[in-house]
């Protein structure tokens, strides 16, 4: 029996309702801002609930490129999401390999440990780590901020792929072990394509992660060609108060590529986060 | 067993164990290095005048007795205690909007997906876009002028009580998406036939929410609650920095936005800073503890 049935076609019609009522709470406020980023600022000020009239302002934008170097900002961001991911994904899965397939002494209290470490907000750590990276050079360099991250990002990354390899049943391994097979072998014949679709939700959800992040990099890159997107954006929107359609532009720029990645990969972030691998 | 086979299982075993002390180990050594030994440290420093060059002198509990007799400090903590207003909001309404996803009407998967956007779009973008919705020339003062609400343009973000407001409900809109799925997630685990016999029972859409799902995903709702409180001690530096900076005076500043403060921008202090890093992972901890003693005796009460 289906859950419609017994459901009244006005009780439907009204949850449907309701529904799209809080979809325009959500979606209203982006349309605004995306209206409001083709005007001049005159027009703005003038009526910012009217729809752009013709013709359309794209000097926000090509601006943004020009002026602000968006594209650079976005290379810069690139940079470190994907030298992050690499190491998150290599690390992640050879320790949780470890965690889920091979016994070992203290296997259950050193997981505890690297769990916990998930409490620990960048804040309370970050000074330190300052101190620490300036000394070894690691301030204004991509390197400290993937490192950073790595540290941010570990823990979840083995709980998220332990739970998912521990699925993996141990007679596959043996078998190949048999077959002669050495660690790299199961690794890559066996761990990688059976786990591949953590390893998935990994790459997609923290590239997103990364990618709207602000206060990491904002520390440890100061230099203005390093920056990442967020961090320029931050220091760029305080500047530009009294022009909001050309903040608009920018803001609406930097959203795109996260979005861009939900909008293609929606049902494998959905599905991680309805059954908790993913927060 | 013959002795040549036990060797071999022993020799396996053996590699076995040095296999997996060598996959752990880099994991250990980074998380050694960049989140334990920095804790260790900012604790000694913590403890002194720290001004991140030479000086560093034992100053006792000088830095704590200092922030606690302050009036600041407690500002900050009032801020905390106030945006924590944010997580029943969002619970609330990730509730409601969870069970209506569940009838599954048409367009539902287009609708949940939606509801989730706010949280793919940075902190730093919804900041400055809620910011500019709340400025003093902003589209809101602008309908409340028009529909004859305020006669006068209200400046949000320049009051303790308003600015502390438009954070908490910038926070609600880009959180309840998730609240949402993650409570689909706990309703899809309940059969069907419970809700078709409430509904046959006359119980109307709230009382099947709160009296028949609820219940049913306390553990559910519990981890929600529980991520949602760490969160708003720790994950609100995107949105301080891009709403209010902290303002006016330290009005809205947090916890967590006072240690970047201390740290780079204004009354650089780096002994206290640390000081309230210690005191912000104590607070934590004991969150931690406390929900971690609630959910105990919860499970004792239900069984």
């Amino acid at each position: 029996m289906s859950r419609m049935d017994g459901r009244s076609g006005a009780g439907k019609l009204a949850i449907f309702i309701v529904q799209t009522l809080i979809a325009l709470t959500f979606l209203y406020p982006l349309f605004f801002m995306m209206q409001n980023s083709l005007k001049t600022r005159p027009a703005y000020y003038t009526n910012p609930f009217n729809l752009p009239v013709a013709p359309l302002q794209f000097a926000n934008f090509s601006a943004m490129v020009s002026q602000f170097k968006i594209l650079l900002l976005f290379r810069n961001t690139l940079i470190v999401c994907l030298g992050t991911l690499a190491l998150l994904i290599l690390l992640g899965i050879l320790s949780s390999y470890a965690f889920a397939k091979l016994r070992f002494r203290w296997s259950q209290p050193v997981y505890l440990a690297i769990v916990i470490t998930l409490f620990i907000p960048a804040q309370v750590t970050m000074i330190p780590m300052y101190v620490q990276f300036a000394r070894i050079g690691l301030v204004n360099s991509f390197g400290g901020v993937v490192l950073a991250y790595l540290a941010q990002f570990i823990p979840e990354v083995v709980m998220l792929m332990t739970a998912n390899f521990r699925s993996i049943p141990n007679e596959i391994i043996e078998a190949s072990e048999i077959d002669g097979a050495n660690y790299w072998d199961v690794v890559r014949h066996v761990i990688l394509p059976t786990g591949r679709a953590a390893i998935f939700l990994t790459v997609i959800f923290y590239f997103i992660v990364m990618w709207n992040d602000l206060f990491i990099p904002m520390v440890l890159l100061q230099k203005m060609d390093m920056r990442t997107v967020m961090v320029a954006l931050a220091s760029l929107i305080a500047r530009y108060t009294g022009d909001p359609p050309y903040q608009f532009a920018g803001l609406l720029l930097s959203a795109i590529p996260a979005i861009a990645v939900y909008v293609v990969f929606q049902q494998y972030i959905i599905k991680g986060l309805t059954a908790g691998a993913i927060k | 067993m013959s002795p040549m086979i036990a060797r071999a299982r022993n020799t396996r075993r053996r590699t076995r164990q040095r296999q997996a002390i060598l996959s752990i180990l880099p994991v250990v050594l980074v998380l050694l290095a960049i989140r334990a030994y920095p804790i260790v440290f900012a604790a000694a420093k913590s403890v002194t005048n720290w001004n991140g060059l030479y000086t560093s002198d034992y100053v006792g509990f000088a830095n704590y007795a200092r922030l606690l007799k302050g009036e600041v400090f407690w500002t900050l903590v009032r801020n905390n205690f106030v945006l924590l207003l944010n997580v029943p909001i969002q619970v609330f309404l990730g509730l409601v909007v969870a069970v209506l996803l569940h009838e599954r009407v048409w367009g539902w998967r287009f609708f949940r997906s939606l509801y989730y956007v706010p949280q793919i779009i940075s902190a730093v973008i919804i900041g400055y876009l809620f910011r500019t919705l709340f400025s003093m020339d902003g589209p809101i003062n602008i309908v409340l002028a028009r529909i004859g609400l305020m006669p006068e343009a209200l400046e949000w973000l320049g009051n303790t009580a308003t600015a502390l407001g438009v954070i908490v409900f910038c926070l609600v809109w880009s959180s309840v998406g998730w609240q949402a799925i993650v409570f689909m997630g706990g309703l899809s685990a309940i059969p069907e036939s419970v809700f078709e016999a409430a509904r046959i029972d006359g119980a109307g859409f709230w009382r099947r929410t709160f009296q028949v799902a609820v219940p049913m995903i306390v553990r559910v709702v519990e981890y929600a609650v529980m991520l949602s409180v760490v969160w708003t001690f720790t994950g609100l530096f995107p949105f301080i920095f891009s709403l209010t900076r902290g303002g006016p005076g330290y009005e809205t500043t947090t916890l967590d936005y006072m240690i970047y403060l201390r740290s780079f921008v204004s009354g650089v202090n780096l002994g206290e800073a640390c000081a309230i890093a210690m005191l912000l992972l104590l607070i934590i901890l004991a969150l931690t503890v406390v929900e971690m003693k609630a959910t105990n005796s919860m499970d004792d009460w239900s069984e």
